[in-house]
């Protein structure tokens, strides 16, 4: 199973034409060349591969992100999915 | 007053893409009307004349293609031919008197029908994010001047099938009148999609397929004419101030001579005699011609009953005896009515007449309507004319009349 980082790569370099040699942990997404637009598609693309939905207010701040600050939300969000989940309805 | 060059010529269209193979279908009277079905809820099919088109041959592979609607991409692919055919070199100096004039009736016709079907069938929280920039009606134009860094007037007109003639017109009288030195001009329509077809459909004007022979369904000025038939593609051209067209040493097709504008003003679909032949009345004024001067015209020929006996009137209204003497000729049998598109193409397809002194015919016109009684170029096309001037005529739903004249130059 590829972690969250390999699968977030994994968009960015089939989708965004990002090199993968210049994918990195500190990375911000702004500097892998990906503008505001790019951002905003790439979070919907995130939602749909984790199967996720991040919060409105979480968009922005996205922006300046390190590809590791995403993963960690990724991980938090697909975590609290997991749990509610598991939730007696 | 300034002068108007047409430098460069582009088309991506049903009977083809490069100007080459367009004036030779054209000339055979081969249309490019075929079956044609569309994905939809239920099995559905009619004529229509498509594009084969392969994004891949236009655009890099780091484009994302799925926010460029079909429109923009023929939008996008004819620019860039004309761009290329013109010769012309942007630069610092003039790209900030270089605009995009562009007409589309529709626009994102396939774009507005996957949207609706995710919001209304599937999930009205799922949109894709860059939606509303995939389906406005200027994305055409804006795509253009960012694929040339074109800094000046940057305008969309969308008046149903006369967009891309008024696009032309307007981007005219934008260098005629010193706010631009260059224009890229025309229009695109990509209306081939399921709702857009039940649409036509149900307002009883889409000639019904003929199964026996699909590529004859379109029958304009014929006693058995039943209506249009949807085609999609784009056309565009280069607008250059006459005197610096000159200087760079551009290949010149024509001057852009004149343009009429007018409006019906009686019916939203019906077409008056008054308004056309005033649209037509206008840009031989404009053009400081006469109607012995005109010596081909591309009719807007839609095929509908209507249509093709009004247009009919008002030729004869302005040309008089005249009339009976120039050769008038529906294109639209063959590469179907590309709406916003169809001013845009027949205007190319004037250009490369008067550049190739042929005339292309009127396919499927067996039986004349006795109300149709002017020369329609039946069958082939005419080679060795001597085409001084010609008219390309677009009318549309709404009333809005555009008509160009092309002159040698």
């Amino acid at each position: 199973m590829p972690t969250t980082s390999e699968r977030i790569a994994n968009i960015l370099t089939s989708k965004y034409h990002v090199p993968a040699d210049r994918i990195a942990p500190d990375a911000t997404l702004e500097s892998l060349g990906l503008d505001s637009l790019d951002l905003i598609e790439l979070l919907f693309e995130v939602e749909d591969e984790f199967h996720i939905r991040v919060p409105q207010e979480g968009g922005p701040a996205v922006k300046a992100s390190t590809l590791q600050d995403i993963v960690n939300t990724v991980d938090t969000l697909v975590e609290q999915e997991a749990r509610a989940s598991e939730l007696p309805s | 007053m300034r002068r108007v060059a047409v430098t460069g010529l582009g088309i991506v269209s049903p009977i083809g893409s490069d100007p080459k193979s367009v004036i030779e279908t054209l000339l055979e009277g081969r249309p490019a009307i075929r079956e044609f079905s569309t994905n939809g809820p239920t099995p559905h099919s009619n004529a229509a004349a498509p594009v084969s088109f392969d994004p891949a041959k236009h655009f890099p592979p780091e484009q994302r293609l799925e926010n460029l609607d079909r429109v923009s991409q023929f939008a996008i692919a004819a620019s860039a031919a004309a761009v290329r055919d013109s010769g012309i070199e942007f630069t610092t100096e003039n790209r900030s008197r270089a605009g995009v004039s562009f007409g589309t009736g529709i626009g994102s016709a396939n774009g507005f029908e996957e949207t609706f079907a995710q919001v209304l069938l599937r999930d009205p929280n799922r949109v894709k994010p860059l939606t509303v920039l995939k389906v406005m009606s200027n994305a055409p134009a804006g795509h253009i001047a960012i694929q040339h860094h074109l800094g000046g007037p940057n305008l969309t007109y969308s008046c149903a099938c006369s967009s891309s003639a008024v696009s032309i017109g307007e981007a005219y009288r934008q260098i005629r009148h010193g706010y631009a030195d260059v224009m890229i001009a025309g229009g695109a329509e990509a209306p081939l999609t399921y709702t857009f077809f039940k649409a036509w459909e149900a307002m009883h004007i889409l000639a019904p397929l003929d199964r026996a022979n699909p590529s004859a369904t379109c029958r304009p000025f014929a006693k058995n004419r039943s209506g249009l038939v949807l085609g999609e593609g784009a056309a565009v051209v280069v607008l250059e101030e006459w005197d610096s067209a000159v200087r760079r040493g551009a290949r010149i097709y024509a001057e852009l001579a004149g343009y009429g504008s007018s409006n019906d003003h009686t019916h939203i679909t019906k077409p008056s005699v008054d308004g056309q032949s005033h649209a037509m009345s206008l840009a031989l004024d404009d053009a400081a011609l006469t109607p012995d001067d005109i010596d081909y015209i591309n009719a807007h020929g839609t095929a509908t009953q209507l249509n093709d006996a009004t247009e009919t009137a008002a030729i004869k209204k302005i040309f008089g005896r005249r009339a009976y003497d120039i050769p008038v000729s529906s294109t639209k049998s063959m590469h179907g009515h590309l709406l916003g598109g169809a001013g845009a193409v027949e205007f190319v397809i004037s250009l490369l007449a008067l550049h190739c002194d042929v005339v292309p015919p009127t396919a499927n016109l067996e039986e004349r309507d006795p109300e149709c009684d002017l020369d329609y170029v039946v069958g082939q096309g005419r080679k060795d004319q001597h085409l001084r001037s010609v008219m390309s005529n677009s009318f549309a739903f709404g009333g809005t009349n555009a008509v160009l004249i092309a002159r040698r130059e």
